[in-house]
Protein backbone atom coordinates (compact mmCIF):
# COMPACT_ATOMS: atom_id res chain seq x y z
CA UNK A 1 0.00 0.00 0.00
CA UNK A 2 1.28 3.35 -0.89
CA UNK A 3 0.77 6.42 0.56
CA UNK A 4 1.46 9.95 -0.94
CA UNK A 5 2.79 12.25 1.46
CA UNK A 6 1.25 15.34 0.12
CA UNK A 7 2.67 18.45 1.79
CA UNK A 8 0.58 21.24 1.89
CA UNK A 9 1.44 24.04 -0.31
CA UNK A 10 4.71 25.94 1.52
CA UNK A 11 7.20 28.15 0.27
CA UNK A 12 10.62 27.34 1.11
CA UNK A 13 13.22 29.86 3.20
CA UNK A 14 14.41 31.52 -0.09
CA UNK A 15 11.33 31.74 -2.25
CA UNK A 16 9.22 33.27 0.84
CA UNK A 17 12.57 35.86 1.38
CA UNK A 18 12.03 36.64 -2.45
CA UNK A 19 8.43 37.00 -2.62
CA UNK A 20 8.65 38.91 0.46
CA UNK A 21 11.95 41.29 -1.28
CA UNK A 22 13.22 40.76 2.50
CA UNK A 23 16.77 39.42 2.54
CA UNK A 24 16.89 35.57 4.15
CA UNK A 25 18.15 36.56 7.45
CA UNK A 26 15.78 39.14 8.35
CA UNK A 27 13.00 36.13 7.45
CA UNK A 28 14.91 33.88 9.86
CA UNK A 29 15.21 37.05 12.77
CA UNK A 30 11.32 37.87 12.57
CA UNK A 31 10.50 34.02 12.96
CA UNK A 32 12.60 34.07 16.14
CA UNK A 33 11.09 37.04 17.21
CA UNK A 34 7.74 35.04 16.71
CA UNK A 35 6.31 37.24 14.29
CA UNK A 36 6.55 34.83 11.31
CA UNK A 37 4.81 31.37 11.60
CA UNK A 38 7.09 28.56 10.09
CA UNK A 39 7.27 24.96 9.60
CA UNK A 40 10.24 22.86 9.56
CA UNK A 41 10.86 19.69 7.26
CA UNK A 42 12.48 16.88 8.64
CA UNK A 43 16.30 18.69 7.87
CA UNK A 44 15.52 21.73 9.91
CA UNK A 45 14.77 23.47 7.08
CA UNK A 46 11.84 26.23 7.27
CA UNK A 47 8.47 26.34 5.15
CA UNK A 48 5.79 28.96 5.32
CA UNK A 49 2.79 29.08 4.23
CA UNK A 50 1.76 31.35 1.55
CA UNK A 51 -0.69 33.52 4.39
CA UNK A 52 2.43 34.68 5.88
CA UNK A 53 3.47 36.43 3.04
CA UNK A 54 0.57 38.81 4.03
CA UNK A 55 1.37 38.72 7.75
CA UNK A 56 5.26 39.40 6.29
CA UNK A 57 3.81 42.32 4.37
CA UNK A 58 1.84 43.49 7.74
CA UNK A 59 4.92 43.71 9.37
CA UNK A 60 6.89 45.83 7.42
CA UNK A 61 3.93 48.63 6.90
CA UNK A 62 3.22 48.51 10.31
CA UNK A 63 6.80 49.09 10.78
CA UNK A 64 7.71 51.89 8.31
CA UNK A 65 3.97 53.62 8.63
CA UNK A 66 4.22 53.91 12.54
CA UNK A 67 7.92 53.10 13.64
CA UNK A 68 6.43 50.25 16.07
CA UNK A 69 9.78 48.00 17.06
CA UNK A 70 9.94 44.40 16.47
CA UNK A 71 9.08 43.68 20.63
CA UNK A 72 5.54 45.96 20.01
CA UNK A 73 4.84 44.52 16.66
CA UNK A 74 4.24 40.81 17.91
CA UNK A 75 1.54 42.79 20.27
CA UNK A 76 0.18 44.86 17.25
CA UNK A 77 -0.18 41.93 14.95
CA UNK A 78 -2.08 39.46 17.97
CA UNK A 79 -4.54 42.73 18.66
CA UNK A 80 -4.92 42.74 15.22
CA UNK A 81 -5.89 39.56 14.46
CA UNK A 82 -8.05 38.88 17.90
CA UNK A 83 -9.84 42.45 16.66
CA UNK A 84 -10.84 40.85 13.07
CA UNK A 85 -11.66 37.98 15.28
CA UNK A 86 -14.09 39.43 16.84
CA UNK A 87 -15.47 41.98 14.27
CA UNK A 88 -15.77 38.41 12.22
CA UNK A 89 -18.28 36.94 15.13
CA UNK A 90 -19.90 40.05 15.35
CA UNK A 91 -20.53 39.96 11.72
CA UNK A 92 -21.81 36.46 11.78
CA UNK A 93 -23.98 37.36 14.60
CA UNK A 94 -27.37 37.57 13.98
CA UNK A 95 -29.22 40.66 14.96
CA UNK A 96 -31.60 40.04 17.68
CA UNK A 97 -34.71 39.32 17.62
CA UNK A 98 -37.53 40.07 20.02
CA UNK A 99 -38.22 37.27 22.42
CA UNK A 100 -36.10 33.94 22.25
CA UNK A 101 -39.65 32.21 21.68
CA UNK A 102 -39.17 30.03 19.02
CA UNK A 103 -42.68 28.84 19.16
CA UNK A 104 -44.10 28.26 15.49
CA UNK A 105 -46.93 26.78 14.03
CA UNK A 106 -47.44 24.48 11.00
CA UNK A 107 -49.22 25.81 8.16
CA UNK A 108 -51.60 23.89 6.50
CA UNK B 1 1.61 65.97 -4.79
CA UNK B 2 1.85 68.88 -2.69
CA UNK B 3 -0.16 70.92 -4.50
CA UNK B 4 -3.29 70.05 -2.74
CA UNK B 5 -3.85 70.90 0.85
CA UNK B 6 -2.28 72.67 3.37
CA UNK B 7 0.22 70.57 5.33
CA UNK B 8 -0.35 72.52 8.59
CA UNK B 9 -4.36 72.05 8.13
CA UNK B 10 -3.75 68.20 7.14
CA UNK B 11 -2.15 67.62 10.41
CA UNK B 12 -4.86 70.05 12.21
CA UNK B 13 -2.62 72.35 13.93
CA UNK B 14 -1.45 75.68 13.65
CA UNK B 15 1.61 77.11 11.34
CA UNK B 16 3.14 78.07 14.87
CA UNK B 17 3.07 74.74 16.41
CA UNK B 18 5.82 73.50 17.93
CA UNK B 19 8.27 70.52 16.83
CA UNK B 20 6.29 68.52 19.68
CA UNK B 21 2.99 69.54 18.74
CA UNK B 22 3.63 68.63 14.92
CA UNK B 23 4.77 65.04 15.82
CA UNK B 24 1.94 64.57 18.40
CA UNK B 25 -0.67 65.59 16.18
CA UNK B 26 0.96 63.15 13.20
CA UNK B 27 1.60 60.11 15.80
CA UNK B 28 -2.29 60.20 16.32
CA UNK B 29 -3.13 60.73 13.20
CA UNK B 30 -1.09 57.73 11.56
CA UNK B 31 -2.45 55.49 14.02
CA UNK B 32 -5.72 56.43 13.44
CA UNK B 33 -5.35 56.23 9.42
CA UNK B 34 -2.62 53.62 8.99
CA UNK B 35 -3.97 51.07 6.74
CA UNK B 36 -3.24 47.95 8.71
CA UNK B 37 -5.49 50.16 11.71
CA UNK B 38 -7.63 51.44 8.93
CA UNK B 39 -9.60 49.81 6.85
CA UNK B 40 -11.85 52.79 5.49
CA UNK B 41 -10.88 52.85 1.80
CA UNK B 42 -10.39 56.34 2.20
CA UNK B 43 -7.61 55.92 5.45
CA UNK B 44 -4.82 55.05 2.96
CA UNK B 45 -4.90 58.26 1.11
CA UNK B 46 -5.40 60.43 4.51
CA UNK B 47 -2.62 57.97 5.83
CA UNK B 48 -0.03 59.26 2.50
CA UNK B 49 -1.33 62.68 3.28
CA UNK B 50 -0.71 62.95 6.75
CA UNK B 51 3.12 61.10 6.49
CA UNK B 52 4.20 63.48 3.87
CA UNK B 53 2.94 66.62 6.13
CA UNK B 54 5.19 65.24 8.81
CA UNK B 55 7.64 64.37 6.71
CA UNK B 56 8.40 68.27 5.19
CA UNK B 57 7.32 70.10 8.56
CA UNK B 58 9.05 67.57 10.86
CA UNK B 59 11.89 68.92 9.46
CA UNK B 60 13.05 72.51 10.90
CA UNK B 61 14.86 72.97 7.28
CA UNK B 62 11.91 71.90 4.80
CA UNK B 63 9.42 73.19 7.21
CA UNK B 64 10.67 76.82 6.91
CA UNK B 65 10.89 75.81 3.36
CA UNK B 66 7.15 75.41 2.72
CA UNK B 67 6.82 78.55 4.87
CA UNK B 68 8.36 80.70 2.68
CA UNK B 69 7.64 78.64 -0.98
CA UNK B 70 4.79 77.47 0.07
CA UNK B 71 3.34 74.11 -1.65
CA UNK B 72 5.75 74.74 -4.88
CA UNK B 73 8.78 74.74 -2.12
CA UNK B 74 10.15 72.00 -4.44
CA UNK B 75 10.66 73.37 -7.30
CA UNK B 76 12.28 76.73 -5.86
CA UNK B 77 16.28 76.17 -6.43
CA UNK B 78 18.25 76.55 -3.07
CA UNK B 79 19.67 80.07 -2.70
CA UNK B 80 16.84 81.36 -4.62
CA UNK B 81 15.68 83.94 -1.74
CA UNK B 82 19.26 84.05 0.13
CA UNK B 83 17.97 85.69 3.45
CA UNK B 84 15.28 82.74 4.34
CA UNK B 85 18.27 80.37 3.04
CA UNK B 86 20.73 81.71 5.53
CA UNK B 87 18.53 82.11 8.50
CA UNK B 88 17.67 78.17 7.31
CA UNK B 89 20.68 76.91 7.34
CA UNK B 90 21.70 78.95 10.73
CA UNK B 91 18.86 77.43 12.44
CA UNK B 92 20.10 73.67 11.12
CA UNK B 93 20.97 71.57 13.87
CA UNK B 94 21.05 67.77 13.95
CA UNK B 95 18.11 66.64 16.27
CA UNK B 96 19.70 64.01 18.31
CA UNK B 97 17.63 60.70 18.27
CA UNK B 98 15.69 62.39 15.47
CA UNK B 99 14.55 60.89 12.00
CA UNK B 100 17.24 61.37 9.92
CA UNK B 101 15.56 59.66 6.90
CA UNK B 102 11.59 60.26 6.90
CA UNK B 103 9.15 57.75 8.33
CA UNK B 104 11.15 54.75 7.72
CA UNK B 105 13.66 55.10 11.15
CA UNK B 106 12.44 53.14 14.06
CA UNK B 107 12.62 54.99 17.11
CA UNK B 108 13.46 53.56 20.42
CA UNK B 109 13.86 49.91 19.60
CA UNK B 110 17.64 48.98 20.53
CA UNK B 111 16.81 48.70 24.55
CA UNK B 112 13.95 46.16 23.96
CA UNK B 113 15.61 43.83 21.95
CA UNK B 114 19.26 43.19 23.32
CA UNK B 115 17.37 42.82 26.59
CA UNK B 116 14.86 40.36 25.48
CA UNK B 117 17.05 37.90 23.52
CA UNK B 118 20.40 37.58 25.71
CA UNK B 119 21.99 39.06 22.60
CA UNK B 120 24.91 40.80 24.65
CA UNK B 121 27.32 41.68 21.70
CA UNK B 122 25.52 41.97 18.83
CA UNK B 123 23.10 45.29 18.00
CA UNK B 124 19.93 43.05 16.78
CA UNK B 125 18.39 45.77 16.46
CA UNK B 126 20.86 47.28 14.55
CA UNK B 127 21.12 44.55 12.46
CA UNK B 128 17.67 44.70 11.64
CA UNK B 129 17.71 48.64 10.48
CA UNK B 130 20.57 47.70 8.46
CA UNK B 131 18.72 44.81 6.68
CA UNK B 132 15.44 46.98 6.12
CA UNK B 133 17.35 50.32 4.61
CA UNK B 134 20.04 48.39 3.26
CA UNK B 135 18.12 45.44 1.28
CA UNK B 136 16.60 46.71 -2.03
CA UNK B 137 12.80 47.92 -0.96
CA UNK B 138 11.11 44.36 -2.16
CA UNK B 139 7.46 44.54 -2.93
CA UNK B 140 5.00 44.59 -0.47
CA UNK B 141 1.71 43.60 -0.19
CA UNK B 142 -1.28 46.70 0.19
CA UNK B 143 -3.35 46.61 2.98
CA UNK B 144 -7.07 44.65 2.91
CA UNK B 145 -9.95 47.42 3.05
CA UNK B 146 -13.50 47.01 4.40
CA UNK B 147 -16.45 49.23 2.59
CA UNK B 148 -19.91 48.85 3.41
CA UNK B 149 -22.92 48.42 1.73
CA UNK B 150 -26.19 48.93 2.55
CA UNK B 151 -29.07 47.08 0.51
CA UNK B 152 -32.62 46.56 1.35
CA UNK B 153 -34.02 43.38 2.60
CA UNK B 154 -36.20 43.36 -0.91
CA UNK B 155 -32.35 44.12 -2.33
CA UNK B 156 -30.76 41.29 -0.73
CA UNK B 157 -33.94 39.08 -1.53
CA UNK B 158 -33.50 39.25 -5.15
CA UNK B 159 -29.84 40.27 -5.20
CA UNK B 160 -28.93 42.98 -7.92
CA UNK B 161 -26.43 44.66 -9.60
CA UNK B 162 -24.65 47.73 -7.70
CA UNK B 163 -23.14 50.67 -8.81
CA UNK B 164 -20.29 51.63 -5.91
CA UNK B 165 -18.02 54.43 -5.75
CA UNK B 166 -15.16 54.67 -3.64
CA UNK B 167 -12.29 56.61 -3.10
CA UNK B 168 -9.22 55.48 -4.29
CA UNK B 169 -5.95 56.39 -4.58
CA UNK B 170 -6.05 57.58 -7.93
CA UNK B 171 -9.53 59.31 -7.39
CA UNK B 172 -12.80 57.79 -6.91
CA UNK B 173 -13.17 54.36 -8.50
CA UNK B 174 -16.56 52.45 -9.59
CA UNK B 175 -17.69 49.08 -9.28
CA UNK B 176 -20.18 47.47 -10.73
CA UNK B 177 -20.84 44.16 -8.47
CA UNK B 178 -23.33 41.69 -8.86
CA UNK B 179 -24.73 40.96 -5.57
CA UNK B 180 -26.16 37.42 -5.41
CA UNK B 181 -29.60 36.74 -4.46
CA UNK B 182 -29.80 35.87 -0.74
CA UNK B 183 -27.02 38.17 0.99
CA UNK B 184 -27.26 38.16 4.54
CA UNK B 185 -26.04 40.97 7.03
CA UNK B 186 -22.81 41.08 7.84
CA UNK B 187 -21.67 38.77 4.64
CA UNK B 188 -18.72 40.20 2.93
CA UNK B 189 -17.92 40.08 -0.80
CA UNK B 190 -14.78 40.05 -1.75
CA UNK B 191 -13.05 42.05 -4.71
CA UNK B 192 -9.56 40.75 -5.39
CA UNK B 193 -6.73 42.89 -5.97
CA UNK B 194 -8.79 46.19 -5.43
CA UNK B 195 -7.97 47.09 -1.81
CA UNK B 196 -5.10 48.63 -0.60
CA UNK B 197 -2.27 49.15 -3.37
CA UNK B 198 1.06 47.38 -2.94
CA UNK B 199 4.65 49.37 -2.38
CA UNK B 200 7.15 48.26 -5.20
CA UNK B 201 6.75 46.79 -8.38
CA UNK B 202 4.68 43.78 -8.84
CA UNK B 203 3.18 44.23 -5.56
CA UNK B 204 -0.09 43.15 -5.29
CA UNK B 205 -2.68 44.95 -3.74
CA UNK B 206 -4.32 44.03 -0.93
CA UNK B 207 -8.08 43.01 -1.41
CA UNK B 208 -11.15 45.13 -0.71
CA UNK B 209 -14.38 43.49 0.85
CA UNK B 210 -17.73 44.93 0.89
CA UNK B 211 -19.51 44.03 3.84
CA UNK B 212 -23.33 43.41 3.48
CA UNK B 213 -25.18 45.45 6.01
CA UNK B 214 -29.23 45.50 5.19
CA UNK B 215 -30.94 48.37 6.58
CA UNK B 216 -33.73 48.50 9.15
CA UNK B 217 -36.86 47.61 7.73
CA UNK B 218 -40.91 49.10 8.24
CA UNK B 219 -42.05 45.43 8.15
CA UNK B 220 -39.12 42.59 7.94
CA UNK B 221 -37.06 41.56 10.91
CA UNK B 222 -34.43 39.43 9.99
CA UNK B 223 -32.60 36.38 11.85
CA UNK B 224 -29.97 35.38 9.36
CA UNK B 225 -32.50 33.94 6.44
CA UNK B 226 -35.55 33.88 8.44
CA UNK B 227 -37.84 36.64 7.71
CA UNK B 228 -40.73 37.67 10.51
CA UNK B 229 -43.12 39.71 9.56
CA UNK B 230 -46.83 41.13 11.82
CA UNK B 231 -49.68 39.18 10.41
CA UNK B 232 -52.62 41.95 11.14
CA UNK B 233 -56.02 40.27 11.88
CA UNK B 234 -58.97 41.09 13.11
CA UNK B 235 -60.34 39.98 16.83
CA UNK B 236 -62.90 37.51 15.12
CA UNK B 237 -60.82 36.02 12.28
CA UNK B 238 -57.98 35.26 15.22
CA UNK B 239 -60.77 33.59 17.45
CA UNK B 240 -62.26 31.35 14.28
CA UNK B 241 -59.74 31.10 12.21
CA UNK B 242 -59.55 32.56 8.38
CA UNK B 243 -57.33 32.19 5.16
CA UNK B 244 -55.54 35.68 5.18
CA UNK B 245 -52.60 37.31 2.99
CA UNK B 246 -49.40 37.93 3.99
CA UNK B 247 -47.01 40.14 2.02
CA UNK B 248 -43.29 38.69 2.17
CA UNK B 249 -40.32 40.19 0.35
CA UNK B 250 -40.98 37.54 -2.73
CA UNK B 251 -44.51 38.56 -2.76
CA UNK B 252 -48.34 37.86 -1.47
CA UNK B 253 -48.92 34.44 -0.02
CA UNK B 254 -51.98 33.33 1.49
CA UNK B 255 -52.08 31.91 5.07
CA UNK B 256 -54.53 30.25 7.05
CA UNK B 257 -54.90 31.26 10.28
CA UNK B 258 -56.36 28.18 12.94
CA UNK B 259 -58.79 29.21 15.01
CA UNK B 260 -58.01 30.32 18.50
CA UNK B 261 -54.68 32.27 17.52
CA UNK B 262 -53.94 34.66 20.15
CA UNK B 263 -50.92 37.33 19.84
CA UNK B 264 -47.21 36.43 18.97
CA UNK B 265 -48.53 33.00 17.58
CA UNK B 266 -45.89 32.29 14.64
CA UNK B 267 -47.16 30.50 11.79
CA UNK B 268 -44.38 29.01 9.39
CA UNK B 269 -44.15 29.36 5.49
CA UNK B 270 -41.28 26.67 4.77
CA UNK B 271 -39.03 28.29 2.70
CA UNK B 272 -40.43 31.41 1.71
CA UNK B 273 -37.55 33.54 3.44
CA UNK B 274 -34.14 34.62 2.23
CA UNK B 275 -33.28 32.70 -0.58
CA UNK B 276 -29.86 30.35 -0.36
CA UNK B 277 -26.91 30.35 -3.22
CA UNK B 278 -25.87 27.23 -0.94
CA UNK B 279 -28.67 25.27 0.29
CA UNK B 280 -32.24 25.81 1.14
CA UNK B 281 -33.85 29.06 1.69
CA UNK B 282 -34.95 30.39 5.26
CA UNK B 283 -38.60 30.58 6.44
CA UNK B 284 -40.96 33.39 6.43
CA UNK B 285 -42.62 33.57 9.41
CA UNK B 286 -45.76 35.73 10.17
CA UNK B 287 -46.64 36.32 13.98
CA UNK B 288 -50.07 37.20 14.76
CA UNK B 289 -51.18 40.80 15.83
CA UNK B 290 -54.16 41.09 16.62
CA UNK B 291 -55.92 44.62 15.92
CA UNK B 292 -59.06 46.32 17.21
CA UNK B 293 -61.33 48.71 15.39
CA UNK B 294 -59.89 52.25 17.22
CA UNK B 295 -63.31 53.56 16.84
CA UNK B 296 -66.57 51.01 17.29
CA UNK B 297 -69.53 51.93 15.86
CA UNK B 298 -73.06 51.44 17.78
CA UNK B 299 -73.75 48.34 16.37
CA UNK B 300 -69.67 46.78 17.09
CA UNK B 301 -70.00 48.06 20.76
CA UNK B 302 -73.17 46.18 21.18
CA UNK B 303 -72.00 43.29 19.92
CA UNK B 304 -68.68 43.43 21.67
CA UNK B 305 -70.28 44.36 25.19
CA UNK B 306 -72.71 41.26 24.28
CA UNK B 307 -69.53 39.14 24.23
CA UNK B 308 -68.08 40.73 27.25
CA UNK B 309 -71.07 39.51 28.90
CA UNK B 310 -71.41 36.21 27.66
CA UNK B 311 -68.04 34.88 27.30
CA UNK B 312 -66.31 33.48 30.78
CA UNK B 313 -62.76 34.03 29.05
CA UNK B 314 -60.27 35.93 31.37
CA UNK B 315 -56.77 35.51 29.84
CA UNK B 316 -55.30 36.93 33.65
CA UNK B 317 -56.72 33.74 35.29
CA UNK B 318 -53.89 31.00 35.91
CA UNK B 319 -55.00 28.04 33.92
Amino acid sequence: VTTSLARPVCLSLDSFSRAAGLHPDLVTRLVALGLLDATYDAGGAPYFAPSELARVARIQRLREGLSINYAALGLVLDLLDRIDTLEAVLRGRRPTHGGNDRRWTRTA
Amino acid sequence: VAGGRDFYEILGVARTASTEEIQRAYRKLARTYHPDVNKDPAAEERFKEISEAYDVLSDPDTRQRYDRFGPDFRQVPEGVDPDAWAAASGGRRRRAGGRSSGRRTPVDDSGIFTEGFGVGDIDIEDLFGDLFSRAPRGPVRGADQEAELELTVEEAFSGRRHHITLPGPDGPRSYDVTIPAGVTDGQRIRLPGQGGRGRGEGSPAGDLYLVVRLAPHPRFRLDGRDIYVDLLVTPWEAALGAKVPVDGPGGEAKVSVPAGSSSGRRLRLRRRGMPNPKGSPGDLYAEIKIMVPPHLTAKERELFEELGRVSAFDPRKPK
